[in-house]
């Protein structure tokens, strides 16, 4: 059985959204200002990622390696997605509000959304096979 | 080449600035002189921005001057001038200067450094000094040569006695001057280091003397819009330094002036004046650039606090104390103007009513919609002090539409005949401002 190509990535693209909260508060706690700067780098490079994974995702059904959408898992991926890219232009800010407190809100709420889609497997679709995870 | 790969950010920004409010900038004129409006502090998903493109000036184009002056190009071509200074014997030398070059630190200054460009602010500078002679009493100076080369991000330059003093981005050097001479042969002498890399965010480094040659001030500028680069890369800036000219000792004689881009003497009062460029992405209106004199040990707020005691929220973590004493500017010039030249006047030569006052460039910025600045002002002085409001001197620089520009104003200075030179850096010209009538 073909293994959906999209998934990996998915998973990818969110470990880096997550580990943007976890820069995001070393900078709330320390005010040393690399630590925005990784934010900033980890959530352009996460969305970059998520956008690869959905190019595949495409390609997956196009090809027959995914079955039809997991609905659940797109929207919680969706959604973080979204919020962070809301999150690049609070991070584009300059100094203590790029990340307190909307910069770090944010990133938490996507984290969240993200650790459940982790939790779900990562995978937006079905498994064709048997119409179940994969 | 330049618009094809700027569309998509574009249509980004015009997607984003939709969901923003507070994004157009009101008349400037409501932050001219001593207590200028100061609206609420924004924060934006995107910052107002208007980014015209630069598109240098044709043959026979020209900015515009007010009723009773005419303009003139002294010199073309030339490699970003930046600062101008007439020598006794009406030499006029022209520093060809740009940015040593900043690395991009966050995904941001990718995106800086392509506006940068399309607004013709990131051209290579020519690192070196200009020479321009007329010897023949004509207006044109039928002579130019290189006069120093090899030079780091030069900015300010000043005679005193037989010493021309050059203000590199890192260093101050000493050159020894002849009158008449027509190149610097001799290497410079390093007077005194300033503080320049990493990042060299304002790399300028303006620079006059005392009337009685003891003493040199240097403008430094900020090393970051707001901190954003950390306070430990901001040691030493957004400072006035005060140099003694021999031996080079060197104290702080002023902070919290984000970007000192020019600094000059009252020639009444002999009170040192200052224009600085103050602090972005807080909104169309604000923060006012300014024009103040400069009290010795005195603060004037960067980063923590602007026009007094506004504090920055953007600054962790803040300094009270430091607030607490920050100084009022003397004078608002309207919000992201960018004044880059101040030049006393010294007289009536263009007209009376310029006899007493201060000609200020205006490079005008990007970080405003719509755009301000990109003109040449003076602003009248009574008993040693700014008052009144300014008035247009040069402008044109903005093409009709708002959206080009063929030059940006940056370095002044008087012609032997007390006529206005203009530094445009954008379009790689002098340009000559002098009276219709008198014969000068």
């Amino acid at each position: 059985m073909k293994l959906p190509l999209h998934r990996g990535f998915i998973g990818a693209g969110g470990i880096l959204l997550i580990a943007a909260f976890g820069t995001d508060y070393a900078y709330y706690t320390t005010s040393l200002w690399q630590w925005a700067n990784f934010s900033a780098w980890l959530i352009t490079a996460g969305l970059i990622l998520i956008l690869v994974a959905v190019i595949l995702l495409l390609i997956d059904f196009a090809t027959g390696r995914a079955g039809r959408l997991n609905t659940g898992s797109f929207i919680l991926v969706a959604a973080a997605a979204l919020l962070s890219l809301v999150n690049a232009f609070v991070h584009s800010r300059d100094a203590w509000t790029s990340v307190v407190p909307q910069g770090i809100l944010l990133s938490a709420a996507s984290t969240i959304l993200l650790l459940i889609a982790g939790a779900r497997g990562w995978s937006l679709a079905m498994s064709r096979a048997t119409g179940d995870h994969p | 080449m330049r618009t094809t790969s700027l569309r998509p950010i574009a249509a980004l920004i015009s997607f984003v600035a939709l969901a923003a409010c507070g994004s157009k900038g009101g008349d400037p004129a409501r932050q001219y002189g001593a207590d200028p409006y100061l609206p609420e502090p924004h924060d934006y998903l995107l910052p107002p921005m208007s980014v015209p493109k630069a598109i240098g000036w044709n043959s026979g184009e020209m900015p515009t001057a007010s009723a009773g002056l005419k303009v003139e190009a002294l010199a073309t071509e030339l490699e970003h001038p930046r600062t101008l200074y007439t020598l006794p014997n009406g030499d006029i030398l022209v520093v060809e200067s740009n940015s040593p070059g900043t690395e991009a630190y966050r995904p941001k200054d990718f995106i800086a450094g392509k506006v940068k460009a399309r607004a013709g602010a990131a051209a290579r500078g020519g690192n070196r000094i200009t020479l321009l002679r007329d010897a023949d009493g004509g207006d044109k100076p039928e002579f130019r040569t290189v006069f120093i080369d090899h030079l780091h991000s030069p900015y300010g330059i000043v005679l005193v006695g037989d010493t021309l003093y050059v203000a590199n981005t890192d260093a101050i050097l000493a050159f020894n001057y002849q009158p008449g001479m027509t190149r610097v042969t001799s290497p410079g002498v390093r007077l005194t280091d300033l503080p320049a890399g990493p990042i060299d965010h304002h790399w300028t480094k303006s620079m006059t003397a005392s009337a009685d040659g003891s003493k040199l001030y240097v403008g430094v500028g900020s090393n970051s819009n707001i901190t954003e680069n950390g306070m430990a890369v901001e040691e030493g800036r957004a400072a006035i330094y005060e140099v003694d000219r021999l031996t080079g000792a060197k104290r702080v004689f002023a902070f919290g002036t984000r970007n000192p881009t020019s600094v000059a003497f009252e020639p009444q009062t002999h009170q040192l004046f200052a224009v600085v460029n103050e602090r972005d992405e807080i909104g169309p209106d604000l923060v006012p650039d300014y024009l103040t004199s400069i009290r010795e040990g005195g603060f004037y707020g960067w980063p923590y606090s602007y026009w007094g005691s506004h504090v920055d929220v953007r600054v962790h973590p803040q300094r009270p104390d430091l607030v607490a004493q920050a100084i009022k500017p003397d004078y608002g010039l309207s919000s992201h103007v960018a004044p880059l030249g101040l030049l006393f006047s010294e007289g009536q030569h263009l007209s009376p009513a310029f006899a007493n006052g201060a000609f200020i460039s205006e490079h005008g910025s990007w970080d405003r919609s719509p755009l301000n600045g990109y003109q040449v002002i003076f602003v009248s002085f009574v008993n040693g002090r700014p008052a009144g409001k300014p008035i247009s001197v040069v402008t044109g620089f903005l093409g009709r539409d708002n959206e080009t520009v063929h030059g940006r104003p940056v370095g002044l200075a008087l012609d032997r005949s007390g006529a206005l030179l203009v530094a445009d850096d954008a379009g790689n010209t002098v340009w000559r401002v002098s009276a219709t009538q008198s014969g000068t």
